[in-house]
């Protein structure tokens, strides 16, 4: 049984649809990405999962959820821009958030203290105020305080975005161990950050979900059928000779390097490389593309 | 217990912020101004000049209630207004910074939101105004003659009243208003229309919560509570409890945490 199942979720604002009829469901310890570019609505998809609005249309149905229970208690949430009462100390603000979040007084001390450390915020910083903070303690702070009640799923609005790339990292590190205890739903546009700990993608675009899968099905999907061929010396030679061969449909010179567009790669493949042995080519490179991300971002977006 | 977590934060932000120390001071200098300088008149006169040869100036003699009146009509203006200034960013400012999307996330009850923090700015207000109507009292019993215990009691809990009524009214309007510039602009106009209604229809409007000074004036010169002023303080208490139910309503229709 699915964790969270969202079947036909809108939000409209006025005349304008922001969310669009989208369905989804996943399981649990997952780490989902939602990719999308800007304006695509990302951030209202998440707010609405998080009960910040409410849908326009459709259902967000949690697993073993009772009528009319409240679904905050299993969501955490960290919102894109997380702003804190400053004036509370670190150490404050996560037992606060804790026990807004139903945890006893003993409870959140002792999540505010483990989590404190797991974050990595010093025995010093704890105890200054949140506006001493830099960005990325801020953040950092920001998911110990989304998951001091350890939810079912959390969701995390551009996680990343703001960091530098150390801080970037320690954001990677930490979600890859929270998805050990609970499902992950993050938004991003930095396609490589979906590629690293995601395992399955949502594609927003235009508030409509285009596109969703695990990331190796989408690999498969939208794998591309081009060889890249260098030599030592001019690579344009070999185009008449390889264009000719069995499973090779087109092939393009690109500077030095020989974009071979196929029809059957594994032919291809064999046919080329069993020519350039006999021939005694002095090949540098070849390579299969695999598609990344963004060719297939840019490709289902640009349709 | 919930609750009680989101009044202790409230206690602790205004006391981090100063608000426990410079809204009593407030309070008790407007409190006791008008006193004052009513008594020390003829000394600052002269002070700065005297009056001009063969002027004639009488002061009249104060009564110790006219006096204490005094210093409600300066609260009435000048306190009132520093009430919603002090309230005018309570829900609105933390849904503008964006915290209120942080603790609305959380399974946290829209009333309990609201009610500690009515509660606790509440209990900010009748401190002040208990604080600043003592200094008041004290200085009426030197200066002007005695005011009884009861009397003073009389002033504190049904002005009180008033200001509780201020208070609901700008929680209320927090709850729709996102800038605090709107908010106080709005819960100043709400006070005047209302008393402009209440003196247009005087007639038919005794319990107006506007009425309340003019029904402490009176039991002070009676020296009894007329039944009046119990009603007029029941609709006003009345008044503000519909007032934060009326916001936490508010608050769970319109998506408030962003």
């Amino acid at each position: 049984m699915a964790l969270l199942t969202v079947e036909n979720l809108t939000k409209k604002y006025g005349s304008k649809t922001v969310v669009d009829h989208i369905s989804f469901d996943f399981g649990h310890h997952k780490c989902i990405a939602l990719i999308g570019p800007n304006g695509a609505g990302k951030t209202t998809t998440l707010r609405t999962l998080a009960g910040l609005l409410k849908p326009t249309e459709g259902s967000i149905q949690f697993e073993s959820q009772a009528k009319n229970q409240d679904l905050r208690e299993w969501i955490g949430y960290l919102p894109q821009y997380p702003s804190f009462h400053s004036w509370m100390t670190g150490k404050e603000f996560l037992i606060y958030s804790g026990k807004l979040a139903k945890l006893s007084k003993v409870e959140a001390n002792k999540r505010a203290a483990e989590l404190l450390k797991e974050i990595g915020i010093s025995e010093d910083a704890q105890n200054e105020r949140i506006s001493r903070y830099s960005g990325g303690m801020k953040q950092r702070l920001g998911i110990a305080q989304a998951i001091i009640h350890k939810p079912k799923l959390l969701i995390l609005d551009e996680p990343v975005a703001s960091l530098d790339p150390i801080g970037r990292r320690e954001v990677l590190v930490l979600m890859e161990k929270l998805k050990q205890e609970m499902t992950i739903l993050f938004s991003t546009h930095i396609l490589n950050d979906a590629e690293e700990v995601s395992d399955e993608l949502l594609l927003l675009n235009h508030g409509k979900l285009i596109e969703s899968g695990s990331l190796i099905e989408l690999r498969k999907k939208y794998q591309t059928t081009v060889i890249e061929l260098q030599v030592e010396d001019e690579v344009q030679p070999y185009q008449e000779k390889i264009r000719a061969l069995n499973g090779v449909s087109n092939t393009k010179v690109e500077r030095d390097t020989l974009l071979i567009t196929t029809t059957d790669m594994n032919q291809a493949r064999e046919n080329i490389l069993s020519m350039a042995t006999k021939e005694n080519w002095k090949i540098t490179t070849f390579s299969i593309n695999k598609a990344s991300l963004e060719d297939m971002f840019m490709r289902v977006v640009n349709n | 217990m919930q609750w009680m977590t989101l009044f202790q934060k409230e206690l602790l932000e205004n006391w981090r912020n100063k608000k426990w120390i410079w809204v009593p001071l407030v309070i008790i200098l407007l409190s006791v101004m008008d006193p004052l300088t009513t008594y020390y008149l003829p000394q600052i006169i002269d002070s700065v000049g005297g009056m001009p040869e063969g002027a004639v100036f009488e002061i009249p003699e104060m009564e110790p209630a006219q006096v204490i009146m005094m210093s409600l009509s300066q609260l009435s203006s000048l306190g009132v207004l520093v009430v919603v200034l002090v309230l005018m960013g309570t829900i609105a400012g933390e849904r503008k910074s964006g915290v209120s999307e942080l603790v609305l996330v959380k399974p946290v009850s829209y009333m309990n939101y609201i009610s500690a923090k009515w509660v606790s700015y509440l209990l900010l207000v009748w401190v002040s105004l208990f604080l600043g109507l003592l200094v008041s009292w004290y200085y009426i019993n030197i200066l002007f003659g005695t005011l009884t215990i009861g009397e003073f009691l009389t002033v504190f809990f049904f002005y009180g009243m008033w200001l509780t009524l201020v208070v609901s009214l700008t929680i209320f309007y927090n709850t729709v208003f996102k800038s605090a510039g709107l908010v106080a602009f709005f819960t100043i106009l709400t006070i005047m229309v209302m008393s402009i209604i209440t003196q247009i229809f005087q007639h038919v409007l005794d319990w107006s919560p506007n009425n309340l000074s003019s029904y402490i004036l009176e039991s002070l010169s009676s020296g009894e509570i007329s039944s009046e002023l119990f009603a007029t303080a029941g609709v006003t208490l009345i008044l503000s409890i519909l007032l934060i139910f009326l916001s936490g309503l508010i608050f769970k229709r319109k998506e408030m945490a962003v």
